[in-house]
This record gives C-alpha cells, sequence and structure tokens, in this order.
C-alpha cells in the first residue's frame, strides 16, 4: 500500500510552529515580493481570500487577517524534520515536495495512519493529513479528502468507487486544466467518469500519462515511489521580477541573478549543460524564448552568462515590453565529470566563488551585473528562494 | 509606519487592566484566537505598551492633541533626527515596544519581538512614548504601501 502524508496549510502551520498565537486567526503567508498571498490559513480561506491573491485585494476581505512575511529555511527545516519521522515509519519514502511525502507501508489502518498524524503533530508541530491507498494517485485524493487533519484509508473497491464518485477530475495530481477540458468534450466530468472510461481511449486522449492515471485511479499501480530524485531533464531557475519593468540594467541584472542561481544548481547536482534556454514573459506582449548551444558542455558562470546576454536582447522583443517573468533554463544535462571540455575553456572562478559562497553566506560574492537590485540584496530575507530546496522529487 | 500595534492580553498584568481601563481594548480574531489588545494612534485614549527600565507600563503615545506641550506633536520619532540629536533637547530613553502585531494602511503584519522606542517627559514629567521609524525596506513598503516602517527588535521585514 502506499500512504501520502500532506501537511495542512503548510506555511502557515510552520508559522505557528514558533508564533503559537496564531492559531485560530486569519494568517495569509506573502511571496517573495511581499505582495501576493503564497498560503493561507482555513479561517482566511473561509473569509473568501485565495492563494495568488494580491495584499490590497485581501485586506478589505479578511481586515483580520494577519500576514507574515515568508522563511523558506524555516519551512524546509520541519519539512525535513516531517521526512525524517516518515522515514521512520517506512523504508520507502519520496520527498514529493516541502509539504507532501509519499510511502510504501504494509499497515493500513486508520490507526496506523493517526499514529503517525500524531508522531508528526507532537514531534514537529505541524498537523498532517494521511491518505493510505493501493495506488500513489489514490492516496493523495484520498489525504486531499481528509483534510484538514483526517486520516483516510481505501481498503476495497467500494471505497475507492465513493471517493471517486462527484470529485472533479482536476482534483487529480496530473489532470489540470486543459486536460479537463478536453475529457470534459467527451462527457468524462468526475474521476468515476475518468475511471470508467475506455483504456485504449483515455491513452489515445492524454498519451501513456493519462493511462498510467486511469490505472493508478482503478487500483493498479504504475506510478513508482522515487526515494532518490529522478535524475533532471533540465534546471530551471526564475521567477517573478517584481513589478513589471522594461529597465534595461534591472533586466540584465535579474537575468545575471538567475544564471548564479542556475549554476548554483548545478554545481549542486554536480551536472552540466549543452545549451541554455531563456525564457521572457512580457505584461503587454506574448511570452517569448530562444536557446543558445554553448561550445561543450559548461556549467560555469561565465559561459552560461554569455550565452543569456547573446540571447537577452534576441528574446526581449519588442524592446518596449514590459518584463514580469523569467526563466533561464540549462538543457542537455550531462554529469559534470563525463563532459566533454571546450578548446576555449579557461580557468573559473566558479570554484572559488562557491567555496566562499559555502562558507560566508548564499550571494555573499556575486556578480556587479547585480548591483541595480537593491531591493532583492537589501533584503537579507530575499536570498532564499522556494524553487531552490534540493532533493524533491515535484519540480 | 505603523498606526497601531496589537498585543496579546496574556502578557499584561492585571494591576495594568484596573489602572489604564484597558478592558475595552480587548478584541479577537476569531472564536479560537487569544485575546489580544489593540492601541492605535487615532484612539481617543493615545497610549502605548512599553518596557521601560525592565517594567511593562503604559504610557501615552506621543503627543497627539496638546497644542501647549513642548513635545513633538506626532508619535513617532525618525532615526535619522535622532542620529542627528535633533531630540537631545528632550533627553529621550530608549524603550521596547511590546507588539505581537502592527497595523499599517488596514495590512497586520507580525511581529516577533516587538519594536524600539522612545520616551520623553513632558512639563508635568510624564513620560510619552514615541515609535521609533526608518525608511521602509522594499517589502514592507511593497506590503503596506508606506514609505516608513518601525524599527523592529531582530526581526527583518
Amino acid at each position: 500500500m502506499i500512504g501520502h502524508v500532506d501537511a495542512d496549510c503548510f506555511y502557515v502551520s510552520a508559522e505557528r510552529v514558533r508564533y503559537p498565537h496564531l492559531q485560530g486567526m486569519p494568517v495569509g503567508v506573502l511571496g517573495n515580493h511581499g505582495a501576493c498571498i503564497i498560503a493561507k490559513s482555513y479561517e482566511m480561506k473561509a473569509a473568501g481570500v485565495p492563494t495568488g491573491m494580491p495584499i490590497w485585494e485581501a485586506t478589505p476581505i479578511c481586515p483580520k487577517g494577519v500576514f507574515v512575511k515568508r522563511d523558506f529555511r524555516w519551512y524546509e527545516a520541519l519539512s525535513r524534520k516531517m521526512l525524517a519521522i516518515v522515514q521512520e515509519a517506512s523504508p520507502r519514502v519520496e520527498f514529493y515536495s516541502i509539504d507532501e511525502q509519499f510511502f510504501t507501508t504494509t499497515e493500513h489502518t486508520q490507526e496506523f495512519a493517526g499514529r503517525l498524524q500524531g508522531e508528526i503533530l507532537q514531534r514537529v508541530g505541524v498537523p498532517v493529513s494521511i491518505g493510505i491507498a493501493p495506488t500513489k494517485t489514490l492516496a493523495k485524493l484520498i489525504s486531499d479528502s481528509s483534510k484538514p487533519f483526517g486520516c483516510g484509508v481505501i481498503h476495497n473497491d467500494r471505497e475507492r468507487l465513493a471517493l471517486l464518485r462527484d470529485r472533479p477530475v482536476t482534483d487529480i495530481t496530473g489532470i489540470a486544466r486543459r486536460s479537463a477540458k478536453r475529457l470534459a468534450e467527451h462527457g468524462i466530468h468526475t474521476c468515476e467518469d475518468f475511471a470508467n472510461a475506455d483504456r485504449a481511449f483515455v491513452r489515445w486522449l492524454l498519451t501513456k500519462r493519462g493511462e498510467d492515471l486511469w490505472w493508478e485511479l482503478n487500483g493498479t499501480p504504475v506510478i513508482p515511489i522515487l526515494i532518490a530524485r529522478p535524475r533532471h531533464k533540465f534546471v530551471s531557475r526564475g521567477g517573478s521580477i517584481g513589478k513589471a519593468s522594461c529597465d534595461p540594467q534591472r533586466v540584465h541584472a535579474f537575468v545575471v541573478r538567475n544564471v548564479e542561481r542556475l549554476v548554483e544548481a548545478l554545481t549542486h547536482y554536480r551536472i552540466c549543460c549543452d545549451s541554455l534556454i531563456l525564457t521572457l514573459l512580457f505584461t503587454n506582449e506574448p511570452e517569448r524564448s530562444l536557446r543558445s548551444s554553448l561550445l561543450g558542455s559548461r556549467a560555469d558562470f561565465e559561459a552560461l552568462l554569455e550565452a543569456a546576454m547573446y540571447l537577452l536582447p534576441r528574446v526581449w522583443q519588442p524592446r518596449s515590453a514590459y518584463v514580469h517573468y523569467m526563466h533561464v533554463i540549462a538543457d542537455g544535462l550531462r554529469p559534470l565529470a563525463n563532459r566533454q571540455r571546450s578548446l576555449f575553456e579557461q580557468s573559473q572562478l566558479v570554484d572559488i566563488k562557491h567555496r566562499i559562497n559555502n562558507e560566508m553566506g548564499r550571494f555573499v560574492l556575486r556578480s556587479g551585473a547585480t548591483l541595480p537590485l537593491v531591493d532583492v540584496y537589501g533584503d537579507a530575507a530575499n536570498e532564499y528562494d522556494i524553487c531552490d530546496i534540493y532533493g524533491k522529487s515535484c519540480f | 509606519m505603523c498606526k497601531g500595534i496589537s498585543i496579546l492580553k496574556a502578557r499584561l498584568k492585571q494591576e495594568l487592566f484596573d489602572q489604564y481601563e484597558l478592558e475595552q481594548r480587548i478584541t479577537s480574531r476569531g472564536a479560537g484566537a487569544q485575546p489580544e489588545l489593540h492601541f492605535m494612534y487615532t484612539d481617543p485614549v493615545v497610549q502605548l505598551p512599553v518596557i521601560h527600565d525592565g517594567q511593562l507600563v503604559i504610557y501615552e503615545w506621543g503627543n497627539r492633541g496638546n497644542k501647549e506641550s513642548k513635545l513633538p506633536r506626532t508619535g513617532w520619532c525618525r532615526l535619522e533626527s535622532l542620529k542627528a540629536g535633533k531630540w537631545r533637547w528632550l533627553s529621550p530613553e530608549k524603550i521596547i515596544i511590546p507588539a505581537n502585531f502592527g497595523l499599517e494602511k488596514s495590512v497586520w503584519f507580525q511581529i516577533n519581538e516587538g519594536m524600539q522606542g522612545v520616551v520623553v517627559h513632558d512639563e508635568q514629567e510624564r513620560p510619552h512614548a514615541y515609535m521609533l521609524t526608518q525608511p521602509a525596506s522594499h517589502y514592507y513598503q511593497t506590503m503596506t504601501r508606506h514609505e516608513r516602517m518601525p524599527i523592529l527588535i531582530d526581526q527583518e521585514i
């Protein structure tokens, strides 16, 4: 059987661990720039505040709400404590995301789930919901339906069908809006409809990924527990740049920052890449993306920055477009140890920089081109970004 | 800036409730939430809880309405002014404003320890507390849309 542990409103619960007085009140956690709500308590949700809403829209809806600045270091620390407890209960645990784990288990009773739930609450302080079922997809569905602070176990077909009945297909991880729309065109609206649909038809409509979900919903496990992070297909760093901007210095500085973060990730995973992709999202123009091949397989700042700087003016079209989001993506990945060195490669600063930053703190040594980002580096807590948490299997 | 604060009721001694009629300040954010006391600069009686010489006491918050007083007619003291010596003639002493939440432009934000302030005395030797402020960080400014922020103790927003 497969278990799924999912923390209830994790970021808020994590804040309540160190600030217990936040219990019982509407709490919202703000994102990297202080504008958007990235997590909210059930009390704030009940007031009608959705995740992603800007704070200035949320305060009139929930005037008693309290807002907290995110602290991803703290959330990661608690997440790893949760992970360690689940690992005590099972030899095979997948660190799926910061607030979720899958595990294999031979025990599949409410009592077992309740014990694990109690253990996590007592030792970490975070309330979790737990689902146990024959497959990962069903385990996640049953833990979601048990929220908050519940446990659900699927032992037989009757319980499985009861879970699927009337539940929209979008509740299935892996069925996003576009897939749901395609399914709806064929009269498939609920999880039950999906599970009862013809397998070959589902494969035709949603390819192998859809068929895997079909098997899983019908109780046959086909999606494995990943106890080690799968090999990357690509590594990406980026995100919002705060307020949309067409200031070349600021956009350039954000590209440099993201290249530095990317190099950090490549160094961590001990991989290099053959090409770099730069994607810019604009407020007033369609998104644009271009790729640049590198001279050999590289993981050093100079080579990746050069490629990014080559791409930037070509992707930023028209020049008047306001950039608000970007991705710097390393593609064509291979182990650093197996790389073919370029004839033109020279001695690199990356090791020195990596060593200094490891010892002195992240971004202590960074490119001077990021100097315009006073708002980012002037804020000590801005150095940490959620996507830089290593070891998760999701993303 | 910060136009109001909230402190958990449990942090205040009962004597203070009797002495300063604090009962009317008690409020709650939800059924399961701890009761708090709100202190706003716009309140009819302008007060702040402060820790002065190790004691948690209630002082008048700045000087809002007394035109006769020599004290600055505000509730806030700019750190830059303090450092420039503009408050020296009032012999300000440092205090801590113990707060759990701060309020600015309808945004309640979390305060971990408290905020810094100064206390000065008026002509009748009555203490008045002023909240120390500094230019807002980018984060605080985005969050509250105010260009100044209180100086928080061991906390960066």
